[in-house]
This record gives structure tokens, sequence and C-alpha cells, in this order.
């Protein structure tokens, strides 16, 4: 059982079954996990802005340091319209980020391995900034999907893709994450079951893999947290200024 | 029929879901999709609810506050240079005054002291003047007198000597005639 690749996506249940009629709601590992990094981003950020000293501790340093990229990362990219989501994004992208990187510890279940996890938080974000063009600029919000300066023939197929394009935001949104963890943690195992199946005399080469991909995924965990929250800022941008 | 091509394709696809998640990849399975969802919603909005209200506001705070009392300090070290600054140019000043103030000192000083050297030197150099006046003056008179009493010391002893010689006796005044007549011509040979 061990062996398979697979088995570090198993969900199972803790504790009771919590049904509400027909569905299940249960207490799983998933949700443990999605518990604990949240609890590590409070005790981290509670750590971080206890002590009010003008030269910060370590905690507060690494803690201001997540703030100012946030924040530049939105004003960069979605300029200043976009600053009353500034707590929406910065709570997303410490989630995923911590989400990736408890992942990352052994033996631990990785939330964002989980489509059904990044699918209901890509959803959710283009739901959202979907509502948030059409009460920005109402129907002229549709304007978005008919670019400026397109030949009059092309048109209809250009309006054509980017209507394509724009529903597919979610699922590239979801899938990249979903699936950069999923792969990345399914080469960790497959070369971590190498180190132990060739022994000894052949075992050190999958070893340094592993230890040269636990580098990588950790390069892979960050990465996908900012651009999963720096995506979300483009299609908040998109939102809120319409530029085309 | 135009319907029924899609719908095998779904139910294709949807059986390569079922089949795949079977197959060991757990993601697919839907048995737990509704409690992801449900406590991912709760977890993340008791989360978002904490940052947005606690957290971000209290590093905000934090970095507010730091760069408030920065930019003071920046503010009371300008003010402090620019005291600094003033002080240097007063002190700078204060010695260019005292210093202009030395030199007129010292040139007055010059000027008195040369001033009284050179009255003191004429009043030295005024009496020393008088005082060879009067000296000459002195031998002058002295010269007159020594002739007047020398002419009458040649009358005396000459007419000793004559009345010795001839014993008798002659006027005066013939006496003091030819004495001075001597004295006129001779009295320049001697004195």
């Amino acid at each position: 059982m061990a062996a398979n690749p697979m088995h570090q996506f198993q969900v199972y249940k803790i504790g009771p079954e919590i049904k509400l009629g027909d569905i299940d709601l249960s207490f799983t590992n998933a949700s443990l996990f999605m518990l604990l990094s949240a609890l590590s981003i409070c005790l981290f950020l509670y750590f971080g802005s206890k002590q009010k000293n003008i030269i910060p501790g370590r905690l507060q340093l690494i803690a201001e340091l997540f703030y100012n990229f946030i924040a530049k990362m939105i004003s960069d990219t979605a300029g200043s319209k976009a600053k009353p989501y500034f707590p929406f994004i910065f709570t997303l992208f410490m989630f995923v980020l911590l989400c990736n990187m408890i992942g990352m510890l052994p033996y631990s279940f990785t939330v964002t391995s989980h489509i059904i996890v990044t699918l209901v938080m890509a959803l959710f974000i283009f739901i959202a900034v979907t509502i948030i063009g059409f009460i920005k600029h109402g129907f002229k919000y549709l304007s978005i999907f008919v670019p400026k300066g397109v030949p009059v023939v092309l048109l209809p197929l250009i309006t054509i893709i980017e209507i394509i394009s724009y529903l597919s935001r979610p699922v590239s949104l979801s899938v990249r994450l979903f699936a950069n963890m999923m792969a990345g943690h399914t080469m960790l195992k497959v070369f971590g079951s190498f180190v132990i199946s060739l022994g000894l005399l052949g075992g050190w080469l999958p070893l340094s893999f592993s230890v040269a991909l636990t580098g990588l995924e950790i390069l892979v965990a960050f990465l996908q947290a900012y651009v999963f929250a720096i995506l979300t800022c483009i299609y908040l941008n998109d939102a809120l200024n319409l530029h085309h | 029929m135009r319907l029924k091509v899609p719908l095998v394709i779904f139910i294709l696809c949807f059986e390569t879901f079922l089949f795949a998640a079977e197959a060991g990849m757990p993601q697919l399975d839907p048995k737990y999709w509704f409690s992801q969802t449900f406590w991912l919603v709760l977890i993340f909005l008791i989360l978002y609810l904490s940052l947005s209200k606690f957290f971000i506001p209290k590093i905000k705070d934090n970095l507010d506050d730091r760069e408030k009392k920065i930019k003071e300090n920046l503010d009371e070290a300008k003010e402090f240079s620019e005291l600094a600054e003033k002080k240097r140019l007063e002190y700078e000043n204060e010695i260019s005054n005292t210093k202009k103030e030395v030199i007129k000192i010292i040139t007055e000083s010059k000027r008195q002291i040369d001033k009284n050297i050179n009255q003191k030197k004429d009043n030295f150099e005024k009496e020393l003047e008088k005082e060879v006046n009067k000296a000459e003056k002195e031998i002058i008179d002295l010269k007159k007198n020594s002739s007047s009493s020398i002419n009458l010391i040649a009358e005396e002893i000459s007419a000793k000597v004559i009345e010795n010689l001839t014993g008798e006796k002659l006027n005066n005044s013939s006496i003091k005639a030819s004495v001075e007549e001597v004295s006129k011509n001779k009295m320049e040979k001697y004195l």
C-alpha cells in the first residue's frame, strides 16, 4: 500500500461521521490540514505582529515582508482600486502557500493537491470577479470580450476565443495548482520508493534526486501560491479597470 | 440524434473519471468532495475574517508606525543639522569679528606707542637743544667775561710792571688803551 504513490492523496475521515441529510460533511484529514494551515498562519501573524519594534525581529520581519510583497503585487498588477481586496488576496496567498508548504512535510497531506479544493477557490474567484466587473461597469463589462483594434472580419472569431478563454479561467487556475502539487508529490514519492527498493547499493542516485526534487518542490510550492495570487490580481484588474 | 453525441461524450468522460478514481487518483473520488468544500469554505472564511479584522490592521499599524517614526527622526535630524550649521556660522562670524577687533586693537596701540615715542623723542631733542644752546651761550659769555677780565688783569700787570721798571706811574687810560689794542689784535689768536 505504501508503495502506491497515489496513496498519499487518500482522504479519510477523522472522528465521527457528520451528515447533513444525505451529504457527508465528516471531518477528514484534508480538513485537518486546512485547519493546521490556517492555525499556522494565525500563529505566525500573531507572533509576527505582537511586538511593535522599530527594528523588527525575525518573525515580524517575515510577516511584514509578506505584507509588503502582496501589497506591492496588488498595486503593480491591479492598481490602487484593488486596495479593498487586499485582505482577501493576502489570505488566499497565505493559505495556498501554507497548504503547499505543510504538504512538503513527510507523512503530511497536501490540501491543494485536490482538484475540488482548488476548483472551489478558482470558481469563487471567477464568480466574484465577474460579479465585481458587472457591478463596476454594468453591461459594458461585456466589452472585455471585444478587444479594440481588431479587424472587423476577425471580430467574431476573436470574440469567441475571448469568451472561451474567459470561461476557462477557473479551470486553468485550479488545474495549474492541483496538477503542479500532485505531480510534484507523486514524483517525490516515486523517487522515495526507488531509494527503498534499490537499497544501500543503488539507492543513492534516487536519493540525490529526491533531495533535489524537494528543493524544487519547495520552490514550486511558493511559486504556485504566487501564481495563484497574481492571476487573481490580474483577473481583478480586468474587472476593475476595463481597458479594452 | 444531435443531443445524443454530447451526452455520450459526457457519460464517457464521467466514466473515465470514476475509473481514474478507482485506478488510483483519490482526487477524482467524489465521496468527500462536499466535505472538503464545506471545510474549505468554513476554514477559509474564518481565516479571512480573522486576518482582515485583526492581523492585517495590526501589521499595517506596525508598518505605519515605523514609517512615521523614521520620518520624525529624519525630520529631527534635519532640524538638528540645520541648527548645528547655524551655530557653526555664528561661531565663525564671532571668530572673524574677534580677529578684526584684535587687529584694530593692535594697530591702535601701535599707533599710540609710536605717537608716544615720537613725542618723547621730540621733547628730548628740544630739551637737548635748549641745553646745548644754554651751554654755548655760557661758553660765549665765559669767553666774553674772560676776555674782559684778562684785559683787566693785563692792565694791572702792565701797570705794575711799568711801575716797577720805571718807577713812575702811567695813567690808567693809556695802559688800558694799549692793552685793548693788543687784545683786539691777539685775542683771537689765543682764544
